[in-house]
């Protein structure tokens, strides 16, 4: 009975998240913050600096799968919310958790796609070479649903318009750059930014990807999977208290 | 359990609060089954409010409701498996096929695969979309989206339908053909529950009708049985030839008038009894030599009731007391 029920919510959630991947993967404002966005950022970090593709791969890769997969709730719930096809969802027989399992598949897919082309751009043309692959698929599978659920805690935000919840997250996912190794390497931070990247979830996403392509591990990769999964749980639970709590104030 | 309940929906003191306002205060009625049931009321009434709550869009601050015997809340899975649901505004995704739209309703339900592809070939065919099946829905026309909502709500073959302004915003031939479409399959024993502010609609459509008020139910009944109650609401109208500007001050004094009104050529007179009131417009017009061009017996329409039990003002009518103020 149960795992009917587990299956039966895992089947709806899938057609929820594949319908989400027909309608906004190539949306304007689903291509401009998943993609154009890290890729520019990118670009104005490696150019005129002496950067290796050891260095330039994990960064781009750890970028996109930031920025992509934390783009997808944020760009749809809002836009579902105008337009009311969110209503869709409630009034129909599956529980507002399974919707929002739905909606972070999607962001999670758009993110893995995305940061499988710089790897694969790597490997075929820059002589990029994965060493670990369990450390590499731990880092871009588990980073891509922790940034989704990122993505999904911050559409709880209550707005019809994804600029709404786009403008408050930017607060949060640009200065998290800033602490996680991307523009500053960690051994080059000072010590109150070095204990401020442990706990940002990007550190450990460069950290796996990095130690994945052959590069330098710093924490360890047991505490770089624990950090991950931590923050998928509390991003999972907070966003989906917060989209309850929005439902009953309808 | 389903098969042996004959009522559709019941609410049961049902409530919504938000904050200090009460949107919708202790309401109690019942839809019987494969009736048509119409829920009129003024802007803000609670119309919506209620909808969204037998819907399970949002969730009551007292009370409840069941569909088909499932409480709203406790059995609210069981109950929305039953629903079809089209709101005021046809919530399609634009970007997919209707055919599309249909099978992702499918899924959502969870209707098994084996079916799907059926059922969504019957519906279109039965709408009249099953030639534009495969092109994008942001080109259709607004009754085209309308028929493919009402569609895409009867996918998991709900046995109870809420519509919500269904014909608002169509033109004639559209609101004709839902306005069929929604009978044809009330006769195949569906259960409508319809939200309209067009009375002729909800006259032509209901069996029986609730109008809502600040919240409440002010009257519940047949279209048929709620213009008997308004007796008073009977009026004669009628032209004079050759008739002078102040005849309308006449008619105001004659003993059966409750009220008086010239409406472009014809005066319209309100009474409680019509064919002693007959007998006063004859006996004036001989006695001032005016020659009765037409005469008509009006009865109360669904809108004279509403008007009358909602005491709702035409907004100028409002402004222009204020402003003599």
């Amino acid at each position: 009975m149960t795992t009917n029920r587990v299956t039966k919510a895992l089947r709806i959630a899938w057609a929820i998240g594949e319908k989400d991947m027909r309608i906004y993967y190539l949306r304007p404002g689903s291509v401009i913050f998943g993609i154009l966005f890290p890729f520019s950022m990118f670009l104005s970090y490696i150019v005129g600096r002496n950067v290796s593709v050891e260095q330039a791969i994990p960064i781009l890769v750890a970028q996109t799968l930031f920025f992509a997969s934390s783009s997808i709730g944020p760009m749809t719930i809002p836009l579902e919310r105008r337009l009311r096809t969110f209503d869709r969802y409630l009034s129909a027989p599956v529980s507002l958790r399974t919707v929002l399992l739905g909606k972070t598949l999607s962001g999670f897919f758009y993110g893995l796609g995305i940061s499988l082309i710089p790897i694969i751009i790597g490997v075929l043309f820059f002589q990029s070479t994965v060493t670990n692959i369990l450390m590499l698929s731990a880092g871009v599978l588990l980073s891509a649903f922790c940034f989704a659920s990122m993505g999904l805690m911050f559409a709880s935000i209550p707005g019809q318009s994804p600029g709404q919840v786009m403008m408050p997250m930017n607060f949060v996912r640009i200065p998290l750059l800033f602490i996680s190794g991307v523009f500053i390497p960690l051994s080059e931070l000072p010590v109150w930014g070095q204990s401020l990247s442990i706990f940002s979830p990007l550190t450990h996403t460069i950290e796996l990807v990095k130690g994945g392509l052959g590069g330098e591990n710093i924490f360890g990769s047991l505490v770089n999977v624990a950090v991950l999964v931590v923050y998928v749980l509390v991003f999972l639970f907070v966003g989906i208290r917060f989209h309850i709590i929005n439902q009953r104030k309808e | 359990m389903v098969e042996t309940v004959s009522t559709a929906i019941k609410t049961v003191d049902l409530t919504k609060r938000y904050d200090k306002l009460v949107a919708v205060d202790h309401i109690n009625f019942e839809v019987k089954r494969g009736e048509i049931f119409g829920f009129l009321g003024p802007n803000g009434a609670g119309k919506t409010t209620t909808t969204r709550m037998l819907i399970g869009i949002s969730r009551p601050t007292e009370g409840t409701a069941e569909i088909l015997g499932y409480d709203i809340l406790k059995q609210s899975v069981q109950a929305k498996e039953l629903m079809g649901i089209i709101p005021d505004v046809s919530n399609v995704y634009t970007e997919l096929s209707a055919w599309n739209n249909l099978i992702f309703t499918a899924r959502l339900y969870d209707v098994p695969r084996i079916e799907r592809e059926g059922r969504a070939k019957e519906l279109l065919q039965l709408f009249g979309l099953f030639e534009r099946r495969k092109e994008r829905v942001e080109g259709f026309s607004k009754g085209m989206k309308r028929r493919l909502c009402i569609a895409m709500a009867l996918m998991n073959k709900s046995s109870v339908l809420f519509l919500d302004e269904p014909t608002t915003g169509l033109d004639v031939q559209s609101s004709l053909t839902i306005r069929n479409l929604v009978k044809e399959l009330n006769a195949d024993g569906l259960t409508v529950f319809v939200t309209t502010h067009n009375m002729e609609e909800a006259n032509q459509l209901c069996d029986r009708v609730a109008i809502i008020d600040k919240g409440k139910i002010v009257a519940i009944d047949t279209p048929e049985m709620l213009k008997t109650t308004m007796q008073k609401l009977q009026r004669i109208e009628f032209s004079f030839v050759g008739a002078k500007k102040n005849v309308i001050n006449d008619l105001r004094e004659l003993q059966y008038v409750t009220d008086a009104t010239k409406n472009g050529d014809k005066y319209r007179l309100n009474t409680e009894n019509v064919p002693k009131l007959l007998a006063e417009i004859w006996q004036y017009s001989s006695k001032n030599h005016l020659i009765i061009n037409t005469l008509n017996t009006l009865g109360p329409n669904l809108e004279d009731v509403f008007v009358e039990i909602t005491g709702i003002t035409p907004e100028t009518k409002q402004k222009t007391v204020g402003a003599k103020r």
